[in-house]
């Protein structure tokens, strides 16, 4: 066996040294930050003292506090009326704006709220949204008609459906861009067959464009559900969960115990248990995808 | 020049360039070669209430050219101590900053902040330690070291509208039964139930340390004794708390922080709604927006004997950071910032009242409220939140989250003292 030429192990070095920037920021940024963020969970830790050794007392704290629980339940809740919610308006935007003149001008005005800050969304719907006579919302209804709306960014009952109607209002552009690109992928061929075979609108959209958009929809999926249980920015400044347990989630909780209280074993242990969750809901979506993502071979 | 010598040279450059443009501007950063220093100082507050500190800092930067102050705000008070604490931890926290009366006593644990007794007792410093009264250090203070200097205060009265005492069948000045030592508290529930049954609040409270635990003093129970939480223990404490309790559900009291954003306490208590409102000196600005300023006038919290009782005041500290590598400095920022001077210049035409003996003027001659002595009879006496509670970073806010339950209802008072009792011994059992 001769040995491997020269010019292949100095492009081997190159490439190592080409990689070594974004190797060490995932290190640094990434991978250390994790470690440190595991090895934390275990300890308590006030941000400035020593570290003591606590073994599974956070976990056991977290698990057992009503609080961390409703976070979870409110986390799980906004991904239920989000990601669905979400994906199925977009999906129809895309089909309705696919194939129509300008719509690189719609695409445009969709995509608007992605590229705005989440700050200044928060901000608007706010004022959208607030409660008494100030909100806009509240303020035309109760003008026009007399009817007083609840108060939708205090009010326990409401508050989960308002910032679920802001998320998607929000990302909505983003997931239409994706669906639109997969709706082009399709062969316009296999739609022309359909037809000439008799396939009506609706039974095209079922056997044809469905599994064929079905890699873009899991792949909308995993990612909508992931940002859905991370959710905290635009929630934070929207809502203030700090006086509204109802709008508290486990990012809230991550960032009061550790920001808040310096309590940054507990605080590590809530990021790590989001971690895990995000990991087995996107194992679930992987293991399930087999029955609904058809691949094109 | 090989072209691969000539990556390398680019790539190195490149990599330096990065370096540098990554490292920290730790302290050091502010040290000009001409001798001067730039003085980083930190407060929390939005871009326009930055204003107040213009005067402050002219007088200052002319005072002293080779200082110049850089002040660094964060417009939340929720924002400015996550950041503080993450700036602590990478040691790039400013040279001088503001704490908060609610994270003073862990900050002051962990060892981050300059002890200030032999500065503060030597000649540059422009006021004793001893022309701040010892009741609002608070948690600034520990064993008997410094650490923190009150900024100004804002102790906690009772406002009281007289139109609509007197709506409710109230002859009685609260002020003048103040005066004569008869300021009791069974005659502040009688007007209370008065007021109630006129179709008004008794009283408007927001839920935090300085109305509960001043009517706590009130009933002469106790919150805190030998650094053990017993308000929900203490028989007098937990009158007070179920008085509290009562009278929210019965609607005697009201609670600001629930009252709906366009109908708030200030718009409540312009429109003869409610007979007291508890605040600070910062209710005129509220008064201001559509008040009659003569019907308001203010009376400190009352006592079961009509004794005047320490009542709350909220605190903020200047500190200065361990780390600091220009202390000299920044102590001389500090002693100008909390001296009387300081506080002339600060606090003209604000809504705090000074935390420093001598600057009273700025209270007292305005001649409002008739009673604006009152302010600083209860900043003489009172009590900034207790260092056992302050100790414990977020305990205050669980606290008051858990009293907010009972006020709402939402749980029974019986079982909400129950759970605040673990809630506090859990929070403060643990080290973190």
């Amino acid at each position: 066996m001769s040995a491997e030429p020269l010019w292949r192990r100095r492009d081997r070095r190159w490439a190592v040294v080409f990689l070594a920037p974004q190797l060490l920021g995932l290190l640094v940024f990434l991978v250390g930050p994790l470690g440190f963020a595991i090895v934390l969970s275990f300890m308590e830790w006030d941000g400035l003292g020593d570290t003591t050794w606590v073994g599974l007392d956070n976990f056991r704290a977290l698990l057992t506090d009503p609080g961390f629980g409703r976070a979870v339940w409110n986390t799980v809740k906004i991904g239920l009326i989000t990601v669905p919610g979400g994906l199925v308006l977009a999906l129809l935007l895309a089909l309705a704006l696919h194939g129509v003149r300008g719509r690189t001008a719609y695409r445009v005005i969709y995509f608007l709220p992605v590229v705005t800050s989440s700050v200044a969304v928060s901000v608007i719907w706010q004022m959208i949204l607030g409660g008494g006579s100030d909100g806009i919302l509240n303020g035309t209804v109760q003008d026009l008609f007399g009817v007083t709306l609840p108060s939708w960014l205090e009010d326990p009952t409401w508050v989960v459906p308002a910032i679920a109607v802001v998320t998607i209002w929000s990302s909505l552009g983003l997931n239409v861009v994706i669906f639109l690109a997969g709706l082009a992928t399709i062969p316009a061929n296999l739609i022309e067959a359909a037809r000439i075979d008799g396939a009506g609108p609706w039974q095209t959209l079922r056997s044809v464009i469905l599994p064929l958009l079905s890699p873009t929809v899991f792949f909308t999926l995993v990612v909508s559900v992931i940002s859905s249980f991370q959710a905290f920015d635009l929630i934070y400044v929207l809502v203030n969960p700090d006086h509204n347990e109802g709008a508290q989630t486990i990012v809230y909780k991550v960032y009061q115990q550790g920001f808040r209280e310096f309590r940054f074993g507990l605080s590590s242990a809530a990021a790590l248990i989001l971690l895990v969750l995000t990991l087995v809901v996107t194992a679930v979506q992987f293991k399930a995808q087999k029955r609904f993502v058809h691949y094109e071979s | 020049m090989s072209t691969l010598k000539r990556r390398t040279a680019l790539l190195a450059v490149a990599t330096a360039l990065c370096v540098s443009a990554c490292s920290g501007t730790n302290g050091a950063a502010g040290d000009g070669q001409d001798g001067k220093v730039t003085l980083r100082w930190a407060t929390w507050g939005p871009a326009e209430d930055m204003a107040v500190f213009k005067a402050f800092t002219d007088y200052f930067t002319k005072k002293y050219p080779n200082i110049t102050l850089k002040l660094e705000p964060v417009a939340s008070y929720e924002d400015y101590h996550p950041k503080l604490l993450t700036q602590l931890t990478s040691k790039t926290a400013p040279d001088v900053f503001y704490v908060g009366d609610d994270y003073i006593g862990k900050l002051v644990a962990d060892g981050v902040l300059a002890p200030l007794d032999a500065q503060l007792a030597g000649p540059q410093s422009k006021s004793r330690p001893t022309d701040f009264f010892e009741g609002i250090y608070g948690g600034a203070k520990k064993a008997g070291v410094t650490y923190g200097v009150p900024n100004d205060t804002n102790p906690e009265v009772l406002w009281f509208d007289k139109k609509a005492l007197a709506e409710a069948g109230i002859t009685d000045d609260p002020a003048a039964l103040n005066e004569a030592g008869r300021w009791t508290m069974a005659t502040y529930l009688e007007m209370n139930a008065k007021l109630k049954a006129a179709g008004k609040y008794g009283s408007i409270f927001w839920n935090w340390y300085g109305a509960n635990y001043s009517l706590v003093n009130g009933f002469g129970g106790k919150v805190w004794e030998g650094g053990k939480f017993v308000a929900p223990s203490d028989p007098k404490a937990r009158q007070a708390l179920k008085t509290l309790a009562d009278g929210y559900r019965d609607k005697t009291f009201a609670s600001a922080d629930l009252l709906p954003e366009g109908n708030g306490p200030s718009t409540q208590f312009i429109k003869h709604k409610a007979g007291f409102y508890a605040g600070g000196r910062w209710v005129i600005e509220g008064i201001d927006k559509g008040g009659d300023r003569p019907n308001y006038d203010i009376v400190p919290f009352p006592s079961e004997s009509g004794q005047p009782i320490q009542g709350a005041v909220a605190a903020s500290y200047l500190t200065i950071n361990k780390d600091s590598k220009h202390a000299k400095e920044a102590f001389t920022f500090l002693t100008e910032f909390v001296s009387k001077e300081g506080q002339q210049l600060r606090l003209k035409g604000g809504s705090a009242v000074p935390s420093v003996k001598g600057a009273e003027s700025l209270v007292t001659d305005g001649k409002y409220p008739a009673h604006a002595q009152t302010f600083l009879d209860v900043r003489d006496k009172g009590f900034a939140n207790y260092p056992d509670e302050v100790a414990v970073p977020g305990l205050t806010k669980a606290v008051n989250d858990h009293l907010m339950k009972i006020w709402e209802g939402k749980v029974g008072f019986d079982e909400g003292m129950t759970q605040l009792q673990t809630l506090v011994d859990g929070l403060k059992g643990r080290k973190s």
